[in-house]
């Protein structure tokens, strides 16, 4: 059901269109070509609409309105302001196209008329246009953001970088650990599960907080190299506010959720394999390679699809540590849902994430196959 | 049943009865909470039924709990471009006549609204659904330690690092950094919000300064870490809320200096949730906690000024006001001469342009 609303909501336009069903019908008519800005009749109906409507109704509307053009909000709040006192007196504009562009100049400019082409359907793609750095046009056509306000595919293949190299080394160094922990003797093995639980259970802005301390230009990794005298003082390497720190501090964050799966799998797999396959004349690299790695897919795979899936959507941590390179896509979603109560967009660029999620899951099931996956 | 059953079931429908009964007001914790409470519930007539919690602003939570009919915040403390939103919007009451008729007057009569004019400011949608909290500031700082020579005073120096070399610390966000970059362009600071405004080619100017220092820059996005990048040497001058410079000063022993110029006011807001559960306390609370007194109590506790003009006069007759015989008024950002060099942000021109413009600050960060 939540996602069904989300989904629904990614497409939805309706509320503007119950606030100023007539104004749109009429502005539908206006042919650009002919005259620079629409007739009397546009500014007829939505100065009755402005007059009549609720102003709840109206304040969401201008909310939404905002979303396709900055200035909205103050130019429909100071003209229904007029209007209200116009109405009140009685008195009733000779010309309604002269006297909204005499309340406000802003009525003149085409491009907030323009602008209202994005609001015309109760079901509209806009916000997934929008999700991709896409807006349209006064004819409707699809065309690039500004220039200057292109982030979005930029933060798209940020999030999904990153994803896939946090999931890559944790891959990377969870394998080892995992199979130290499983080959070892129960009472040793125990005790170095709890350095792997020990921070999981740890807050996460804990952890984040201690990689600051740890990377920072002035922190104790680059202090003990300068001590060592392998860094210069001026030479301290930046590995925090930038991706570095992203990667480093994620890696470790979600490294647990690899080695658990892993180590659940590789406990159960018997010792007597490797120890069969080297006595039929496997070298160890052969044996581990064609006999035991095989048996670690199911592991590797609920790991990597674990970490993969809560990196794509992580952004506490990446905000913390990242500095300018800080904000994936999950800052956005949050920045909408919280800031701008853009939601159609927000429920877009989730909407999306979903769908990325779904096509690594089929990739997966193409490649590994779901049956395989295990997590103990 | 047993009986720690039974205990258990007692305990939590006495627990349940009891937050019914409680005004929730949500607001942003630590520091600034705590502040609220002593000064506004601690000081009211039942100040066990105050209930604070936290959230990290914006209007998503209030929306959503509103829309879906199951309003728990009767109060919410917001920053003035969602007080307008959300009165706006309908997500807040509209209460301006309950403001008139129960708003707690200043010493000569003033009401809420003259008194928040007498500060300097301009009526906005927000003060039909809200009652002014404080004034805080986005404000450069720096340890004068780490300039042995001259040491920097302007926002002119703050964007020039060849002059004072070292990082800066600097938000995420676009609020307050463009505004500041007007000033180190030359813009007086009372005049950047008109030029903000009406001036074609004025965010690409303030742009154009910001590139200036971009390379030096080390972002942050919580409140605390502006402090701790300058304390620990990783900038050397940062933006930040000039409550935690204050609180440095007073309670850690830091030294740090401020420089007001081009320090952006902006303001904060306790308004009320429409349908809140328990309306008539909350509006009670409310009036208390917009009183000038109550305004110039919370100075004690925390560096933020009162948005009341009559709540500095209260402070200023009665110093040493801070706790321990320490003066506030040094560490007031709202004093007459400093709003003379004091830039007062423009809620609804950011409500209108904000998104946008994080965006384009966003890419700005990004490349």
């Amino acid at each position: 059901m939540p996602i069904g609303d989300m989904l629904l909501r990614s497409v939805d336009d309706g509320q503007i269109n119950t606030v100023f069903p007539r104004t749109f019908e009429e502005y539908k008519k206006w042919d650009r070509e002919k005259d620079e800005l629409p007739p009397e009749i546009v500014y007829r109906t939505l100065f009755e609409e402005l007059a009549t409507g609720e102003k709840i109704q109206v304040g969401r509307a201008l909310t939404r309105m905002n979303y396709s053009k900055s200035g909205w909000k103050s130019l429909i709040k100071k003209t229904s302001r007029e209007i209200k006192k116009m109405t009140k007196k009685g008195e009733i504009p000779e010309s309604y196209k002269d006297t909204l562009i005499q309340i406000n100049k802003d009525w003149g400019d085409p491009t907030f008329w323009y602008s209202m082409a994005q609001m015309l359907n109760t079901k509209t793609p806009i916000y997934y246009w929008n999700a991709i750095d896409r807006t349209y046009d006064q004819d409707q056509n699809v065309i690039m953001q500004d220039e200057k306000r292109r982030i979005y595919v930029q933060t798209w293949l940020k999030t999904l970088k990153v994803s896939v190299y946090v999931t890559f080394f944790c891959l990377i160094l969870g394998f080892p650990v995992a199979h130290l922990l499983a080959n070892l003797p129960l009472r040793y093995s125990n005790l170095l599960m709890i350095f792997v639980l020990l921070p999981f259970w740890t807050s996460l802005l804990v952890r984040t907080t201690a990689w600051i301390v740890m990377l920072q230009q002035k922190g104790v990794i680059n202090g003990v190299l300068v001590w060592l005298g392998i860094l210069s003082d001026d030479g301290r390497i930046q590995m925090v506010y930038n991706e570095t720190g992203t990667l480093i501090a994620m890696t470790q964050i979600l490294l647990p959720f690899m080695i658990l799966p892993l180590y659940s799998v590789m406990r159960v797999i018997p010792k007597s394999h490797m120890r069969a396959a080297q006595n039929l004349g496997a070298k160890p690299a052969t044996a581990f390679l064609r006999v035991y790695l095989p048996q670690t897919i199911p592991g590797m795979s609920a790991g990597g699809l674990l970490v993969f899936v809560l990196a794509i959507g992580y952004f506490i941590t990446p905000e913390l540590v990242g500095g300018k390179d800080g904000k994936l896509i999950g800052s956005w979603i949050a920045y909408h849902l919280k800031t701008t109560l853009n939601w159609g967009l927000c429920a877009a660029l989730g909407a999306i994430l979903l769908g990325v999620m779904l096509i690594f899951y089929w990739l997966y099931n193409k490649i590994v196959g779901i049956d395989n996956i295990k997590l103990g | 049943m047993s009986k720690l059953l039974k205990v258990f079931l007692i305990a939590s429908f006495a627990v349940a009865s009891f937050s019914a009964k409680a005004v929730t007001v949500a607001s942003w914790g630590g520091a600034y909470t705590e502040s609220q409470q002593k000064a506004y519930a601690d000081t009211w007539s039942d100040p066990s039924s105050v209930q604070f919690e936290n959230y990290n602003g914006g209007l998503g939570e209030v929306r959503a709990q509103v829309e879906s009919g199951n309003v728990t915040w009767d109060l919410v403390d917001v920053l003035p471009s969602d007080a307008i939103t959300g009165c706006d919007e309908g997500l807040f009451e509209d209460i301006t006549s309950e403001i008139s008729s129960m708003g707690i007057a200043g010493p000569d009569g003033e009401s809420i609204a003259e008194d928040m004019e007498n500060n300097g400011l301009e009526y906005h949608s927000g003060w039909d659904c809200c009652v002014p909290q404080i004034f805080w500031t986005y404000v450069v700082f720096y340890d004068p330690d780490a300039f042995p020579g001259e040491k920097p005073d302007s926002m002119a120096d703050f964007f020039d690092v060849e002059k004072f070399p070292g990082k800066r610390g600097i938000h995420t966000w676009a609020t307050g950094v463009i505004e500041k970059a007007m000033v180190a362009d030359g813009v007086k600071p009372t005049a950047v919000p008109t030029v903000l405004a009406n001036q074609t080619g004025a965010i690409d100017r303030a742009f154009e300064v910001m590139d200036r220092i971009k390379d030096h820059v080390v972002f942050w996005s919580s409140g605390s870490k502006p402090l701790e990048l300058v304390s620990s040497g990783e900038v050397v001058m940062a933006i930040a809320y000039n409550g935690r410079v204050g609180a440095a000063n007073l309670a850690e022993g830091e030294n740090f200096e401020y420089i007001w110029e081009g320090q952006v006011l902006d303001q904060e807001y306790l308004c009320l949730t429409a349908g809140a559960p328990n309306r008539d306390a909350a509006l009670d609370f409310m009036m208390h906690a917009s009183s000038p007194a109550s305004q110039a109590e919370q100075a004690k506790y925390i560096t933020y000024g009162p948005m009341r003009a009559s709540g500095i006069p209260i402070i200023e007759n009665n110093e040493p006001w801070g706790p321990g015989g320490v003066n506030i008024m040094p560490h007031m950002p709202n004093t007459p001469e400093r709003l003379k060099v004091s830039i007062v942000s423009d809620p609804q021109w950011w409500s209108d342009y904000g998104a946008e413009i994080n965006e384009r600050y966003s890419a700005w960060m990004g490349n």
